[in-house]
């Protein structure tokens, strides 16, 4: 072994790549979760959705919440980033694989590579125009959902998607619970979920764009 | 009369590298009971003499014989020609060095998992051929048989994406044979002898969880059962030192 790599080798390194992952991976799809129900509030008016977000911005949840979940997602695209195989060889030997296999797993994983990238540029554009036009009204996301409608839809499903299929898939390697139940879970989720933000962004497409 | 059957098969000699990998069509008729194994027989014999692939038991016992049928790692043997729709497709294992054809070298790269792995009985004990065997528990035993029964086809390296693009992944045979010695209680590792092995990108945590080697394994072994065994067993280890 040459001298740099003896010297500066942590055998655990891999296992600490592997849990942080795993829990960053967790803690964003509890985030998403979270968010998305918080964001249905507005089917339940525009002042419970006020109240939440005046209440989150109260408690300092938001001031604290937000740097966090920057930093853990930071983490989890450098994390499960490290899985991406960016040769062109490996591209082509990767897409040849699944075409031949026609692995639903292994298709899935490829999906998943291609929306986490999406999302990291998607997510950082959503975070920094919330963040620039603070604070969260539902007057202000109305507007802007009316207005850019498209970029929240495919944000939604792409989001949904990754963050489903990222916890079976982390489920499925750590064997808590067998795969056909696990993945028909995780979908029942995902659905109801999405269905949750599916109805809450059209109330904001409808509530926006008056003025 | 029978149906027939077309074949579409991989052809590549390494040692006419000027003539590249080309798919070659053969039609054959189909018989009763039918399996590859037998078709791709039926075609050296009577079609083209230059075929080449591996055989030994017939019986799904040597695993010899694995390859690519229709996009899928199966037993040449274990697959009967009546089960697949439509032109059926055959291509070497991936992962494996190529000899030709549909012909494969799994037995080097077994030979390196056997070797890094360690795949023995680590025991201080001294061997008494006179004493009598120790008695094992009849769950652990069964346990141990139940991934012995591995048969070192590749069928499961061959559908992994991790070890189509990283040569030192162990994969799922690897790292079932290693659950192998860790529930055998005859062995005397410690568990930082195993995490040295297996604790790594090498291993346990260079699976990304696709399981083309659970669904793909021709003797249905519960891989995916093994291989999250083994990743807690290094987690264990490598956070509480157990």
């Amino acid at each position: 072994m040459q001298a740099h790599k003896l010297v500066t080798r942590n055998p655990r390194a891999e296992l600490y790549y592997d849990l942080v992952e795993l829990l960053t991976g967790v803690m964003l799809v509890g985030f998403l979760w979270t968010h998305m129900i918080f964001v249905a509030t507005i089917l339940l008016g525009i002042d419970v959705f006020d109240a939440l977000s005046r209440a989150l911005d109260d408690y300092y949840l938001s001031y604290t919440g937000i740097p966090i979940i920057i930093l853990v997602f930071i983490m989890h695209v450098l994390t499960a980033g490290r899985r991406i195989p960016t040769r062109y060889q490996e591209q082509k030997v990767i897409w040849r694989h699944a075409k031949m296999l026609g692995g639903t797993d292994t298709w899935i994983w490829v999906f998943q590579v291609i929306t986490g990238a999406a999302i990291f540029a998607l997510a950082s554009i959503h975070m920094w125009t919330v963040i620039t036009g603070w604070p969260i009204r539902a007057v202000t996301s109305a507007d802007r959902m009316h207005a850019f409608w498209w970029f929240y839809l495919v944000l939604l499903l792409l989001g949904e998607y990754h963050a489903g299929f990222g916890i079976y898939r982390q489920f499925v390697k750590w064997g808590w619970f067998p795969r056909k139940p696990l993945g028909y879970v995780t979908k029942m989720i995902t659905a109801i979920i999405l269905t949750l933000g599916l109805a809450a962004l059209w109330v904001m497409y409808k509530l926006g764009g008056a003025v | 009369m029978n149906k027939q059957r077309k074949f579409s098969i991989f052809r590549y000699n390494p040692n006419t590298p000027e003539i590249k990998p080309f798919m070659q069509e053969y039609v054959l008729e189909e018989v009763p009971g039918m399996t590859i194994f037998v078709a791709l027989n039926k075609i050296r014999e009577d079609l083209d003499p230059s075929l080449m692939f591996d055989f030994v038991c017939r019986a799904a016992i040597c695993g010899s014989c694995a390859m690519v049928i229709n996009g899928k790692p199966r037993l040449a043997c274990k697959t009967l020609t009546s089960d697949l729709k439509g032109t059926i497709t055959l291509m070497p294992l991936p992962v494996f060095r190529l000899i030709g054809d549909l012909s494969v070298d799994t037995g080097t790269w077994f030979r390196q998992l056997s070797l890094k792995t360690e795949a023995w009985i680590h025991s201080e004990k001294k061997f008494d051929p006179e004493a009598v065997e120790d008695r094992m528990d009849n769950r652990i035993a069964l346990e141990i048989y139940e991934a012995e029964r591995c048969i070192e086809c590749g069928c499961c390296i061959a559908g992994c994406v991790t070890a189509n693009i990283r040569e030192d992944f162990l994969g799922a045979a690897g790292i079932n044979r290693v659950a192998r010695f860790m529930v055998d209680p005859r062995d005397e590792r410690t568990p930082k002898q195993y995490f040295d092995v297996i604790g790594s990108d090498e291993g346990a945590f260079g699976c990304m969880g696709l399981m083309a080697c659970d669904d793909n394994c021709p003797m249905q072994l519960p891989l995916q059962s093994q291989l999250a065994f083994v990743r807690r067993k290094m987690l264990a280890y490598g956070l509480w030192g157990k």
